[in-house]
């Protein structure tokens, strides 16, 4: 274990998250067990005012959340630092056999938080406000995740050790590894190029058709297979280098940093497509400029990941 | 975002002048400590990487019962034999306490037809003949050494105790300055067989050898290979080097985070006590404000602002006055816990250090604590019954 002071920084807000999510829990399974909207009895009255302070309290964690995932990289890259055999922060995460999946938790429970914002406000401009046992619904499961998540985070940094050796993310993320990344690899390049430009496609033809069901299935779909591709094809050319796999070292100096530009694009575009397609479902009057937000930043994506290939190509006249 | 919520929020800050100055005030002296620490920290490990550059890329030392000893000076054939090791330096250096000022002077030994490790050296022995000053049995002194011995009645000679009892006068041949002050100050040059004499070593023996390398990218193997040539050597590359350093000052500014938390808890029940205590002036201008139709949201809202005003004015200023503490005023007294105890302690300018990372990491410290604190009592004050505080 050590003791830097990305780390203390990391503990302190942890324990915040936690001490104020265990608040929300606790009034949000008496809300879910007692809500009547139609009920004038003191107890209504009181979950009313309770309900607005959990919903501050977790709009508190999620925006800090957004800022922290990337300062949780920032920390990873600089602790490779210290480690033998790590150089970024692909090293680090997978010194530590549940590492990989700290790093799934934090993902999905930024979806999951940010959904419950995004529910949130539908529900306060609801008069009945007939989403509320739906979302402390979902809170109580969230708040499971981010017990798991903080959980993990700690145990994480604390079984980190400077003396061990790790692998470095070529050797992590190429076809001779005996991880599971390995597996990936078997997919062909011309595969999961294909792939990822047909999901994109009908991606834009469900935005123009404004159907929710397969909007939000595409959704999910192009974030998987653009993080496939990412990997498995576009990651090459930003290194320009064939056998260079790794998704963490994009986000150092060297590369200018692009890594978090192409996350933060992805990110917003499949979740406002991923959260508007449920949020409308749930409910027809919703508004539909989900589809344009999620259309603009998920093309936004694919045109600086292209970007990379053919500016290669024409400064060097050879695919790699 | 409303502006007039928040033209709202700053005009209430100032109705309570005197209760948000206080909070601004401690707020911003915390926000000033903690930054400063972080820049003091930042800078000094910015100067030691800019030394590590200079340093050797290889130092192979002898151990012996686990602890460092001379190491023989036959080994640099074997050594210059590996492939890829361009030159190989014997380096005879060593601690010399003078008792009566309780200080320790480092001892370089200087061989003029050496090739010199380090390029400081390089140039005094360019204007120094060293076999002269052997025969006139004399030395050259960093300035710190020169002051301490002026200050001990030692003018322009200098008696060392020998291991066996026996005084050896050496005399000061000139005094040097080097551009780096943390390497130099307690730094005495002198040729290398009176070291030996001083320190009552071995002919054949000195204390370390260091390698250079021509292609910086072989230095693990070539380690590992000196490894397995001589078992009993302690082989420290320049990376090595770097990660100690960064752990030796990751854990200094740990430490004094972990010491941090405690005040930072501190002002939490401040904050929190403060918020929550309510003169009855406020609670009827809450009462007010519901009466006129501010829904909860609202008044939480303008009191967010508020907390978001008071900690940005905060922010800026806590980490504008650390800049100028630390970089113009050299951080008085808060250097001193990075730069340890010495009698010999060198003076030298903080290099000015400055990284995004380190503004998100006092962003992370600080502002989240600050707003956690007023969620719950901003929260009751804002579900308050506009009937039950007017009345």
């Amino acid at each position: 274990m050590f003791l830097t002071p990305e780390i203390i920084a990391i503990y302190i807000l942890d324990i915040i998250f936690l001490v104020f999510a265990s608040f929300a829990f606790i009034i949000s399974i008496m809300i879910v067990k007692k809500w009547d909207i139609n009920s004038t009895s003191e107890l209504q009255y009181s979950l009313e005012k309770r309900a607005i302070l959990v919903a501050t309290i977790i709009k508190y964690i999620f925006i800090l959340k957004l800022p922290l995932f990337i300062f949780f990289v920032f920390t990873a890259d600089k602790i490779s630092g210290v480690i033998t055999g790590a150089m970024c922060a692909a090293g680090v995460v997978n010194s530590i056999s549940f590492g990989l999946w700290l790093f799934v938790f934090k993902i999905l429970n930024l979806f999951i938080f940010g959904f419950w914002i995004a529910l949130h406000v539908k529900d306060m401009q609801d008069e009945k406000l007939s989403f509320t046992k739906l979302k402390f619904s979902i809170f109580i499961v969230a708040f499971v995740l981010l017990v798991v998540e903080i959980f993990y985070e700690i145990s994480f940094f604390s079984s980190l050790d400077v003396d061990k050796i790790v692998s470095c993310c070529g050797t992590l993320f190429s076809v001779a590894s005996s991880s599971s990344f390995s597996l990936i690899f078997n997919i062909p390049n011309n595969v999961i190029i294909t792939t990822f430009y047909l999901i994109f496609a009908l991606l834009v033809f469900f935005s123009f058709l404004k159907k929710e069901l397969p909007f939000l299935v595409i959704n999910v779909i192009f974030f998987i297979v653009s993080l496939l591709s990412l990997i498995l094809f576009f990651g090459t050319y930003i290194y320009e280098l064939p056998t260079h796999h790794c998704p963490y070292c994009f986000l150092q100096r060297e590369y200018y940093y692009v890594g978090y530009l192409l996350y933060i694009t992805l990110f917003i575009g499949t979740f406002s497509g991923i959260s508007g397609s449920i949020l409308r479902m749930l409910r027809a009057d919703y508004k539909k400029i989900f589809y344009k937000t999620s259309l603009i930043f998920n093309s936004l994506y694919v045109a600086i990941v292209t970007a990379y290939p053919i500016i290669f190509y024409i400064k060097n006249g050879v695919w790699l | 975002m409303n502006h007039f919520l928040i033209g709202f929020a700053i005009s209430s800050l100032f109705r309570r002048g005197a209760k948000s100055f206080f909070t601004i005030f401690i707020f911003t002296s915390l926000i000033f400590l903690l930054s400063s620490i972080l820049f003091i920290s930042n800078s000094i490990k910015e100067e030691l990487f800019i030394t590590l550059k200079s340093l050797p890329q290889i130092t192979v030392q002898k151990l012996q019962a686990g602890r460092h000893t001379n190491i023989e000076i036959s080994k640099i054939d074997k050594l210059l034999k590996l492939n890829g090791v361009q030159s190989a330096i014997p380096r005879i250096w060593g601690y010399y306490y003078f008792e009566k000022a309780g200080v320790n002077f480092s001892i370089v030994g200087i061989d003029s037809f050496d090739k010199q490790y380090k390029k400081s050296f390089e140039a005094i022995v360019k204007d120094v003949d060293f076999d002269e000053l052997y025969k006139n049995n004399s030395m050259i002194v960093g300035e710190g050494v020169d002051k301490v011995l002026r200050e001990n009645y030692y003018q322009g000679v200098f008696n060392f105790i020998k291991p066996d009892g026996e005084l050896k006068k050496i005399k000061i041949a000139s005094t040097f300055k080097s551009a780096t002050a943390l390497e130099s100050n307690d730094i005495i040059l002198m040729p290398k067989d009176l070291v030996l004499e001083i320190f009552g070593m071995n002919k054949n023996e000195v204390t370390d050898i260091v390698l250079e390398i021509a292609n910086p990218e072989e230095i693990p193997t070539i380690a590992k290979k000196i490894k397995n040539l001589f078992p009993d050597s302690k082989v420290i590359t320049n990376s090595d080097l770097r990660v100690s350093y960064q752990n030796i000052f990751d854990y200094k500014s740990g430490m004094f985070l972990a010491l941090f938390i405690i005040s930072a808890f501190t002002f939490f029940m401040i904050v929190y006590d403060k918020a929550s205590g309510l003169s009855s002036e406020e609670k009827r201008e809450i009462g007010i404000l519901k009466a006129l139709g501010w829904k909860i949201d609202d008044v939480l809202k303008a009191k967010f602002y508020e907390a978001f005003v008071v900690s940005f004015i905060s922010f800026l200023v806590g980490v504008m006055l650390a800049l100028f503490f630390v970089y113009t005023l050299q951080a008085p007294l808060l250097k001193d816990i990075f730069i340890g105890y010495s009698r010999l302690k060198p003076v030298f300018d903080l290099p000015f250090a400055f990284d995004f990372q380190t503004l998100f990491l006092l962003f992370f410290l600080t502002i989240p604590i600050y707003i956690a604190a007023i969620i719950i009592p901003s929260w009751r004050v804002a579900s308050m019954n506009a009937d039950e505080v007017m009345r």
